[in-house]
């Protein structure tokens, strides 16, 4: 087998190299394989835990938000409602905090051997996506109990949570190789995450903004997966074409700048993490 | 013509002593991100003269023939392990390029990614993949790995049951059935008790010596000239030698000031 490396200064590196990405993957499924072992080891309960936490956040915000307030759902019933944009939203929120922090949190394994940075936030991503099949599986459940069928709007949610993904992807990559030599970044996460939540559709429809700050409501592509979501699983109304071009158009411009970013800082961080 | 295995040119590392150097206020990292296609090289240079950095290394150029070992001695702070860490990838060099053909395997530390939770098997798969075996390689070699480590009562329990010794002794012998063309060696790694030591000596041995090319640091002069076909020796930096083992041995004893003595008879 023959292979030749060639190891050049800081400021050199090639920016795209996805054979590599490639011959790594065997790290890639271990540290997902690693990952979700360790997470349901000594747990009692175990995967009853992934559960658990979509059905409370279920069942608290139907009492808070949707009977003691009455937020207006488009006449959905808010359990189906809220649950809907929460399994969107919990999978955001734990791929968000986890691929920002992934760097720091793998710095024993920076330090120490070689494999492309980015492989940790795909871990952490994936890893996310595995609970989120879990809280999917609480939406299904829902629906079969209010008895709602489907829309065509399922056919857009595997494309809906790729741009999440990538949404994800683009502000991780920023975030993740800011932390190494900037700690507070690691302060801003919890904080950044609840502010988004609240600029996400999770709680309430979209349709409760007024029309003039739509523009503004697209730049979080969120914003669009949720509706889609809705739309598919709870019988809300489709998003607007336009909204998800916007969308798409952040989540591309985060993913090329953050993917530039990283690669650039990702020769120094074995030396400063 | 056979192709070289490892050639390196005037390779060069620097670093900032200053911790703080590398923090930057957010609004500087900004400005110096956007600034960088606009900026000349020599601008890049000045930071480099800075009062509170180092350079680790400094225009290091050798050649390895595949299948010789180079033996890399040096006193420490000589820049062997930033050296080693530069070639197997894990930091970047400030200035310089190298080449390697073939698969590079680093024994530069052990027990990476072991997690206390898991166990001993699995951290097997685990670490095995994380330097650089394929799964399968790692289930072919499994048991041969957990009989070097004389753990086999104890591999399916977690290792944070394992006594540190039981931990270093997996942790080695999983990095010892790593195969690959070139291979960085630190002698450094041989653990554990008077015997095991002796065991982890052997392994590396045969590991050097079964025709892969080797780039081995030791700071025993009896395992360089046994191993090594050439010698590299370091001084703050700097390579104030390569070529011939025994003369290199004597560069080094002169650098740390032993006087040379014949061996004693008693």
């Amino acid at each position: 087998m023959s292979q030749t490396f060639l190891i050049r200064a800081i400021g050199q590196q090639p920016l795209l190299n996805f054979g590599e990405l490639w011959a790594f993957r065997h790290l890639f499924y271990i540290l997902v394989w690693r990952a979700l072992r360790v997470r349901y080891q000594q747990t009692v309960i175990g995967v009853a835990w992934a559960l658990l936490q979509p059905i409370l956040y279920t069942f608290v915000f139907t009492v808070i938000f949707g009977l003691l307030m009455s937020i207006p759902t488009n006449g959905q019933p808010y359990p189906v409602f809220v649950m809907s944009g929460l399994a969107v939203w919990l999978f955001v929120a734990q791929a968000f905090n986890q691929a920002s922090a992934s760097m720091f949190n793998n710095a024993h394994l920076i330090n120490r051997i070689y494999f492309p940075r980015i492989i940790l936030i795909l871990v952490a991503i994936a890893v996310a996506l595995a609970d989120f099949l879990l809280a999917f599986a609480v939406l299904v459940v829902l629906m079969i109990w209010y008895g709602i069928v489907p829309t065509m709007g399922a056919l857009y949610f595997l494309p809906m949570m790729l741009l999440a993904v990538m949404t994800i992807l683009g502000l991780s990559l920023w975030l993740s190789a800011l932390y190494v030599p900037y700690r507070d970044v690691g302060h801003l996460l919890p904080f950044m995450t609840t502010i988004w939540m609240f600029l996400s559709p999770v709680i309430y429809p979209s349709t409760l903004l007024p029309p003039k700050y739509q523009f503004l409501y697209a730049l979080n592509p969120i914003v669009v997966v949720i509706d889609t979501s809705r739309w598919a699983f709870a019988g809300g109304p489709p998003p607007q074409g336009w909204m998800v071009a916007v969308s798409c158009g952040v989540a591309a411009f985060l993913c090329v700048t953050g993917y530039w970013f990283f690669r650039r800082q990702e020769a120094t961080f074995a030396d400063v993490v | 013509m056979s192709k070289v295995a490892l050639s390196v040119s005037r390779l060069g590392k620097w670093y900032a002593v200053n911790d703080l150097r590398y923090r930057r206020s957010l609004s500087e990292l900004i400005i110096q991100v956007f600034a960088a296609p606009f900026r000349r090289k020599a601008d890049v240079r000045s930071i480099h003269q800075a009062p509170d950095s180092i350079w680790a290394l400094r225009d290091i150029s050798f050649e390895v023939q595949p299948g010789r070992v180079l033996g890399v001695i040096g006193r420490n702070g000589s820049g062997k392990s930033t050296l080693l860490k530069i070639l197997a990838r894990i930091t970047t060099p400030t200035e310089g390029a190298a080449e390697l053909r073939g698969r590079v395997g680093a024994l530069l530390e052990v027990g990476t990614g072991f997690h206390p939770d898991l166990s001993g098997r699995e951290n097997i798969l685990l670490n095995g993949t994380m330097i650089g075996m394929t799964p399968k390689e790692v289930r072919r070699r499994e048991e041969e790995i957990i009989e070097f480590s004389e753990c086999a009562d104890f591999i399916d329990t977690p290792v944070r049951h394992y006594s540190s010794g039981m931990f270093m002794r997996l942790a080695f012998a999983v990095a010892a059935h790593l195969e690959a063309e070139i291979m960085l060696v630190d002698e450094v790694l041989a653990v554990g008790d008077e015997a095991f030591q002796q065991k982890c000596k052997a392994k590396i041995r045969e590991t050097a010596l079964n025709g892969r090319t080797v780039l081995f640091t030791s700071h025993d002069m009896d395992s360089i000239k046994k191993i090594c076909h050439s010698c590299l020796v370091l001084d703050h930096g700097k390579a104030v030698h390569v070529g011939d083992v025994d003369e290199g041995i004597r560069v080094y004893k002169e650098i740390c000031g032993i006087p040379l003595q014949p061996p004693l008879n008693t």
